[in-house]
């Protein structure tokens, strides 16, 4: 290849690196540049104080319960929706297109607009999951109330794992099957040791999808307890929030932030070494 | 402005959103900046106001007034978010930008401190001299807006914590808290299925203003020397009395998740003898076709020793920014005069049911004989106290909640809960 294809390649790269450096790059060194300050609104005061956000980050007593809030509600969260997922991909293979688009309903609506409606559900008066199981205080009870949320989490993205799944089975060779069957294969054994191997990749890829966007949880949440009772409910991205945009405190706001980022990052290595393996 | 409305957003553009949003701060204002001089030498004015719920064609007429009675102002009404937390969202990161694309804005209550210790408020201490409002408002209206012994504000209408009761079920209003339970428990007594006392104890700025009217009611202080006191005894008691209402069954376990709404659909269902709430239930619970219509008293809060207990004082002031030109501030103020004056506090009042901030407002035959409901508020609006007038309030309120919410759910006893709240409050004041 000669130079000058080179130099026209760079120069067709340019705009998209110059875009991605623009709006993911420049603001993530932003925020670590403000987590390093002193920075609160109200009082106008902005000064360099080093690692000390940090330093308090690492003693705050809700920093590490709303690392445990998040922690948990990525893993319940994220199995059950896998386990579920996979069911509805598999009921989904023989399915009708109009059933296939029907299951999608719930990951259409808009997560405030749903999380509403489920806090009506969940509703101590009024709702249709209290009289259901009345001894059970949804939304008030500090043990109750994250599961509800994750509840609204599983209902609202199972449907995305599912689709997923999904597009995996339908690229399994049909030949495989047919072939374990002529050999006298159980359907038990051949969905674990056909199905369940090629579906690994498309697993794998689901897991990544919504573990990150689990840990990063905030609308859902927010909309059906602002991270009540009692801060049990609150996660890393909603104590982010509330200290950037409630208390002004930008400084500490933007340690939190980088701190939820710097978790993201830590589980994307983990996915992204095991999926590099698979190739 | 989407950025700043999270509960619309998925969570990827929330997380995405707010990093860039910090960048975007220095530059907001820039774009916004508007002339303030139309032509023809006019100046524009613009107010940014909550929507005041009801037929806008009064407040229409109101604005259409002082438009005749100032043809040399350009007036401009703009209305804001409803949601109170998003309103101060997006005045927080307006004004921070220096934003000059307003010039009287509509403030909750608690914020006047806080805006005004960062300079976003122009000074109103000429315009409305202090001991003008001390002497014309309510007394905890006025000192809601005066700071060091200046004006930053000037209130606009009130909110007040009051008791609702159901006249067909006790003798009474009850004036202690003794009495509340008796009363309550006497008439679950008579019919299980009542709840008793409902109050709101959902982790959110109204479960401060629960908590709070607890705590005076108790006799207790919130502030000292301008600095906020949660840690004390008047407050443990406070709080030892609203678990043992829910530990009891007299306040039913819903409570604990309950905001403004939910705890008075119930109560207007005919579903309890007590509620606590602010004045817009009464005339929905009176209107036509309401199941308590013509059963509903309304009084003061009770309190420990018996004496009219204090509600916190909610609502909204106008205040004006700091960052206009000189010759749109005065015409700025102009504008707050109108809205604030003792006719528009009337209408206000007769058509959207607001309280007057006003004393004199509550005696005017108008009032008295188109809103006799808010005539009769002037005790309980007397007795009205602020949160904590202190800037440190706003930024302490989000973790205040947190500490009295874990107390209300039975997360932690009442006395660590404060201990917390209170040293979290003491490392926002030190520095």
């Amino acid at each position: 290849m000669k130079p000058a294809s080179d130099e026209k390649a760079a120069l067709f790269v340019a705009p998209a690196v110059a875009v991605l450096g623009a709006v993911a790059v420049v603001p993530v060194l932003a925020a670590v540049w403000l987590s390093l300050h002193r920075s609160i609104v109200i009082f106008h005061e902005q000064r360099f104080i080093g690692l000390g956000n940090y330093r308090f980050l690492l003693e705050d007593a809700r920093f590490w319960s709303a690392l445990r809030t998040t922690a948990y509600f990525t893993a319940v969260a994220v199995s059950v929706e896998l386990v579920l997922g996979l069911l509805v991909a598999l009921l989904l293979v023989r399915g009708h297109g109009l059933l296939r688009a029907a299951v999608l309903i719930p990951w259409a609506v808009p997560t405030a607009v749903s999380a509403r409606l489920w806090a009506w559900l969940f509703n101590a008066d009024y709702g249709a999951l209290h009289r259901l199981l009345p001894s059970v205080d949804w939304l008030g009870s500090p043990t109750a109330a994250l599961h509800a949320a994750i509840l609204v989490d599983v209902w609202k993205t199972t449907p995305f794992v599912a689709l997923l799944l999904l597009a995996g089975l339908q690229s399994i060779p049909s030949e495989v099957l047919r072939a374990a069957r002529v050999d006298g294969a159980s359907p038990a054994r051949a969905f674990f040791s056909i199905t369940l191997p090629l579906l690994r990749p498309s697993i794998l890829l689901a897991l990544l999808f919504r573990s990150l966007d689990a840990f990063r949880v905030f609308d859902a949440i927010y909309v059906l307890t602002e991270g009540g009772p009692g801060n049990t409910t609150e996660t890393l991205s909603i104590y982010a929030f509330k200290t950037l945009m409630r208390s002004g405190d930008f400084g500490y706001g933007s340690a939190l932030a980088v701190a939820t980022f710097l978790c993201v990052v830590a589980i994307s290595l983990c996915f992204f070494r095991v999926l590099g393996r698979e190739r | 402005m989407r950025a700043f409305a999270p509960a619309h957003a998925p969570p990827l553009a929330i997380a995405t959103a707010l990093v860039p949003l910090l960048v975007g701060l220095g530059c907001a204002a820039c774009a916004r900046t508007r002339p303030g001089l139309s032509e023809a030498g006019r100046v524009t004015v613009v107010l940014k106001h909550q929507p005041l719920w009801g037929d806008p064609a009064a407040f229409r007429a109101l604005l259409d007034r002082f438009r005749r009675e100032n043809p040399d102002v350009d007036l401009r009404a703009e209305t804001l978010p409803n949601g109170s937390d998003v309103a101060r969202e997006m005045f927080l990161t307006a004004l921070e930008g220096g934003a000059q694309d307003f010039d009287v804005f509509a403030i909750d209550v608690i914020w006047t401190p806080e805006f005004a210790r960062a300079g976003w408020l122009a000074d109103l201490s000429k315009a409305f001299p202090p001991e003008r409002l001390r002497r014309e408002l309510l007394p905890g209206a006025a000192a809601s807006v005066v700071l060091q012994g200046r004006t930053w504000a000037v209130p606009w209408y009130l909110d007040v914590g009051l008791l609702f009761y159901r006249t067909d079920l006790v003798p009474r209003a009850p004036r202690t808290y003794a009495e509340l339970r008796a009363f309550a428990e006497e008439a679950r007594r008579r019919d299980p299925s009542l709840a008793g006392f409902l109050w709101q104890g959902r982790q959110y700025e109204g479960l401060n203003c629960n908590v709070f009217e607890v705590i005076w009611g108790h006799g207790g202080a919130l502030e000292q020397d301008g600095r906020i006191t949660l840690d004390t005894k008047a407050a443990g008691a406070a709080l030892d009395f609203l678990r043992g209402l829910l530990a009891s069954g007299v306040s039913p376990r819903s409570v604990a998740s309950a905001g403004e709404e939910e705890s008075r659909r119930v109560f207007q269902e005919g579903r309890a003898v007590f509620l606590r709430n602010w004045p817009y239930v009464f005339a929905l619970a009176q209107a036509e076709g309401s199941p308590v219509r013509g059963k509903v008293g309304v009084s003061p809060l009770p309190s420990e020793s018996g004496e009219a207990g204090a509600g916190a004082l909610g609502g909204w002031q106008l205040a004006v920014n700091a960052h206009a030109p000189p010759e749109r501030i005065r015409a700025a103020e102009r504008l707050v005069a109108f809205l604030t004056s003792h006719e528009a506090a009337v209408e206000l009042a007769l058509r959207y049911s607001r309280i007057p901030a006003r004393r004199a407002v509550y005696d005017d035959p108008r009032v008295r004989t188109g809103a006799p409901f808010i005539a009769s508020l002037l005790p309980a609006a007397m007795a009205a106290r602020p949160r904590p007038v202190v800037p440190e309030y706003a930024l302490a309120t989000d973790a205040i909640q947190g500490e009295l919410s874990a107390a209300v759910a039975g997360l932690r006893p009442p006395g660590e809960a404060l201990l917390r709240a209170q040293r979290i409050i003491d490392r926002l004041e030190s520095r």
